[in-house]
């Protein structure tokens, strides 16, 4: 009967496929998870590890907050956090290391047709806006900052990330600390209780909320900016000046704090004093998060010896400053605490 | 004739215009909702076509993914077809066997009390929301182990399950128990009875459910988001990592900033719903010529 | 009569006696095994979900359901469903009240008036709809209806029905409960239709001529035989289409903008039980968080049955009242 033929060699076609699906690849997989913030720089280095060493490196920019929990339920051989890990996180993860293997800033997106890059804005104004207090373009607070500016009267759209964030915990790690009404009723974190606005899932679902809406504002690694042509402020650091997050502004920050904490390796380099005449202020480290007794040992090493020195090199373009020596010194000691 | 006492002609003297125009209002609405119905479909059928008009080109079959391109990069959505093809065929192998099983029992072993539970059981499992069977898979399979093409296609599997057992239970039933009774008599033992007559017969509509069931799953991205969303963009057969998938890359690309993306997007939805609607309509001529062969063969 | 009941009658005749046959044991004990399987499945599934939710259970107890919070902050954890029971419930009613009278329309269009050669194409139509996947449906809604509303539609009904706090300022993006209302009624609307449009059919004949032949017309005819008789598989439908809405992630989290708080206005953001799972749960940090949001799981699960069972008792009391056996399973 031919229908009962068709049958059959459908079954048959679907257990061939489950079949091949059961091959095994000649690559070595390393999967890992975690920040949005990275996954720019990470996504180039798929292609020169596997010509390097034969790996095939599968990341998804799932949030760093997700990232911590693949890495803890080890879901992934590695996860990566702009947030450091926490006390209980450590204990948690049991026997991860914390290892920064990147550097750049969050830049403050805004879409206003028709007026120029670069705005300056200033702390405690940004907060204002986030908490909803400012609620258009053209209130006197940014046109104070912005003398000779036409600004529209276009409502203040703001955008920010619904899921767990690392990009989050930097900026309201800034917020909290130029804005004292923002620290005791927001504080600092991967998520907060944020009073207006859109959220969007990852540093792209920000993106495409500014960038498809006239009058929004929103926060995001500075690398998406570049990729889709959004404009961002010129944001006002301690020493007084209007400091964009480029190259310099991000090595600026960075050398305000080049001592990793000796137990978790955590930097911060969030509003840096104000000899810093250059910084950037809302900067920030990235973080790797590797158990230290991995099946996959051997090949984690490898893998981030080479994100720690030749993976820098891809950096420059995305706007991530290589890391300096002495975190990199710190780095490398690290990564040999992975065994097997 | 006199419905309670009132004749026709007591009905047409009470104010019959009146009546006759809300009628015609009425008729009017009722077309209006069949137009609006109707325009609903080609409205967002069209919309997908032409947005997927521009990157409907060989280089989404023929390339992968590549996230962060800088400058333009020729990408496609290969590894996530692949991906799709791989889970979709694996859950249907999970599924398909077991739900005809199941049917079989129900239809040709099991008690009334026994059915009507079970019946009642597969009942639930199609009402649970996929979201929930996903939050389950993960808790089964992923914590621990890490996600993976086979996670994601048991979740499908547990979606599919129901559909499949409930379709062939239906058409089993089409059989004529004089069929059974004939070959029951001639001394063939019930399982032979089973698997080489009754299985048989009712194939067209086993193909018929099994097809409506992979039409119903393959577009299903819930399912995939936690057991098999954190993927490399190359293409990959190999189900014990976690694979691309069509409804899971339309659901990231959707969210990105970049219109490049939203375009890869809307042509993988284009190519995902006309797979859909050839099944769906596969189905329909296969339920309509099968329909005919069971009432021409009475 | 069941095919089972042939066991005990055929296998007594012509062969004498009740041998039991190796092949038949087998058959029965796989076939058994599968159908066992998908109750162990069940099983599996609601005590995973409770068994995840119980650490958030413990915590907040009951009043979890109704507690409008939902603070991640470390150090200040407090979450609750209050808000995604809200949207929830707001979305998938207002759904449904734009579906229901589209989609008895349709059927009522499809069995009274629709040409014969039309009424083919027009159900076939229709019910593609509902294949249209919840992934395509949530792009759609993003990229296409989402700016459409935002740039015309919310303006009008804000100016025009601003006085009423559902219709206040329009959204900054095209994200909104407004647009999930809209996508959700679009994707129950033929799952009513088509259940409705059985119902219709089966109205008997003799009822509807009866009444026609009466001197009523045809609106008449439908308000006092076609509703009354259909009334209660038309509950079930409805209610199988609320079930539908409540359980739909995907295309919800793509367009409803991810708020947390209440607002009762239609235009402003919000997140239902599911899209804030769909949203959140592989991102989740904490142990107490992603057991809460196993916890809005489980609440999402028991809306689910009760109202699937819901709609399964109502089939049954309408069919034993019409007195008409229904061998399928189920509805839709």
């Amino acid at each position: 009967m031919p229908k009962t033929g068709i049958f059959i060699a459908a079954v048959v076609a679907a257990l061939a496929v489950a079949g091949a699906a059961t091959a095994k690849p000649s690559d070595t997989v390393i999967q890992g998870a975690g920040s949005t913030f990275v996954a720019p720089l990470v996504a180039q280095w798929v292609s020169p590890l596997g010509s390097a060493y034969g790996y095939s490196l599968q990341y998804s920019g799932i949030g760093s907050g997700g990232g911590v929990s693949a890495v803890t339920a080890r879901t992934v051989d590695f996860g990566a956090s702009d947030a450091p890990l926490t006390a209980d996180q450590f204990s948690a993860c049991k026997g991860c290391v914390q290892i920064p293997w990147a550097l750049s800033a969050t830049a403050v997106l805004y879409n206003l047709p028709g007026v120029k890059n670069l705005l300056h804005m200033d702390g405690p104004t940004l907060a204002k806006i986030f908490m909803g207090q400012i609620t258009s373009w053209n209130d006197p607070a940014i046109k104070k900052l912005n003398k000779g500016v036409a600004l529209p009267d276009t409502k203040i759209a703001i955008a920010h990330r619904s899921d767990n964030s690392g990009t989050t915990y930097n900026f309201t790690d800034y917020l909290s600390a130029v804005s004292p009404a923002w620290k005791s009723q927001l504080g600092k974190g991967v998520a907060v209780n944020w009073p207006v606005g859109t959220g969007g899932r990852g540093s792209s679902g920000v993106a495409a909320i500014v960038s498809q809406t006239p009058g929004a504002i929103g926060y995001a690694d500075v690398a998406y900016s570049l990729a889709n042509h959004l404009k961002f402020f010129a944001m006002k650091n301690r020493a007084g000046k209007f400091a964009t997050p480029g190259l310099k502004g991000i090595l600026g920050a960075a050398s305000s704090d080049v001592k990793p904490d000796p137990k978790t390796n955590e930097l911060s380099i969030v509003n840096p004093p104000t000899k810093f005449k250059l910084a950037y202020p809302i900067s920030t480290y990235t973080y790797v998060i590797v158990p230290t007794s991995s099946p996959k040992a051997a090949e984690l090493r490898k893998f981030l010896f080479w994100a720690v020195t030749k993976g820098q090199s891809y950096g420059p373009k995305l706007l991530f400053q290589p890391i300096p020596r002495p975190v990199l010194v710190v780095a490398e000691k690290t990564i040999t605490k992975i065994k097997g | 004739m006199a419905l309670h006492g009132i004749t026709r002609a007591d009905m047409a003297a009470v104010n019959l215009p009146r009546r006759k125009a809300v009628n015609r209002l009425m008729e009017g609405l009722t077309w209006l909702a069949a137009i609006v119905g109707v325009a609903l479909l080609v409205i967002i059928v069209w919309s997908v076509a032409r947005r997927a008009w521009g990157a409907l080109n060989l280089d989404l079959f023929t390339k992968d993914q590549v996230l962060f391109a800088i400058g333009p990069v020729h990408q496609g959505l290969r590894n996530a077809f692949v991906g799709s093809l791989v889970l979709v065929g694996l859950a249907t192998a999970m599924a398909l066997p077991v739900g005809i099983l199941i049917a079989i029992y129900l239809t040709e072993y099991a008690r009334p009390w026994i059915r009507s539970s079970v019946s009642l059981v597969l009942d639930v499992l199609n009402g649970i929301p996929a979201i929930v069977v996903a939050i389950f898979v993960f808790g089964l399979f992923v914590v621990g182990h890490g996600q993976s093409g086979y996670a994601g296609a048991f979740a499908l599997a547990c979606l599919m399950l129901p559909l499949v057992a409930r379709s062939v239970m239906e058409v089993l039933l089409l059989v004529p128990s004089s069929l059974r009774e004939a070959s029951l008599g001639l001394g063939v033992p019930r399982w032979r009875t089973v698997l080489a007559i009754v299985l048989p017969q009712a194939m067209g509509g086993i193909i018929t459910g099994a097809v409506l069931a992979i039409a119903r799953i393959a577009g299903e991205t819930a399912p995939l988001l936690f057991t098999s969303s954190i993927v490399g963009t190359q293409i990959s057969w190999d189900a014990s990592h976690a694979l691309q998938s069509i409804p899971v890359a339309i659901f990231e690309l959707s969210e990105s900033p970049d219109p490049a993306d939203h375009s890869r997007a809307w042509a993988g939805a284009f190519v995902l719903l006309m797979f859909i609607l050839l099944l769906s309509l596969s189905a329909r001529w296969l339920a309509a010529r099968s329909r005919r062969r069971i009432s021409t063969s009475r | 009569m069941s095919a089972a009941d042939f066991s005990t009658d055929v296998s007594a005749a012509p062969l004498g006696g009740r041998r039991i046959r190796l092949g038949d044991l087998l058959l029965q004990l796989v076939a058994g095994l599968a159908a066992l399987a998908s109750v162990v499945l069940v099983g599996l599934i609601v005590w995973k979900v409770i068994a995840g939710a119980w650490p958030s259970i413990d915590t907040f107890g009951l009043s979890f359901v109704w507690h409008i919070a939902w603070n991640p902050v470390l150090g200040h954890e407090l979450y609750g469903a209050g808000s995604f029971l809200f949207g929830t419930a707001i979305t998938s009613l207002l759904a449904l009240a734009l579906a229901a009278p589209l989609a008895i329309g349709i059927a009522l269009y499809l069995t009274e008036l629709s040409p014969r050669f039309l009424r083919g194409p027009v159900t076939a139509l229709v019910e593609t709809l509902a294949a249209i996947p919840s992934v395509v449906m949530g792009l759609w809604g993003i990229l296409v209806l989402g700016p459409l509303l935002h740039d015309h539609v919310e303006p009008a009904l804000h100016s025009a029905l601003g006085f009423i706090p559902l219709f206040g300022e329009p959204s900054p993006s095209g994200s909104s409960i407004f647009t999930a209302v809209i996508v959700l009624a679009i994707m129950i609307l033929p799952i009513v239709a088509s259940i409705t449009r059985e119902l219709f059919l089966g109205v008997p004949r003799e009822l509807r001529e009866g009444a026609l032949a009466m001197g009523t017309t045809r609106w008449e005819m439908i308000q006092g035989v076609v509703f009354p008789y259909a009334r209660g598989g038309i509950a079930a439908a409805l209610i199988l289409g609320l079930g539908r809405a409540i359980g739909e992630a995907i295309a919800v989290t793509q367009v409803i903008g991810g708020g947390v708080f209440i607002h009762w206005s239609l235009f402003s953001t919000g997140d239902t039980l599911a899209s804030k799972i769909a949203a959140s749960y592989q991102g989740a940090t904490t142990k107490i968080q992603v057991a809460s949001l196993i916890y809005l799981g489980l609440i999402l699960l028991v809306f689910s049955l009760l109202m699937n069972v819901a709609a399964q008792w109502i089939v049954r009391r309408v069919a034993r009242r019409q007195g008409v056996g229904t061998n399928r399973g189920g509805l839709g």
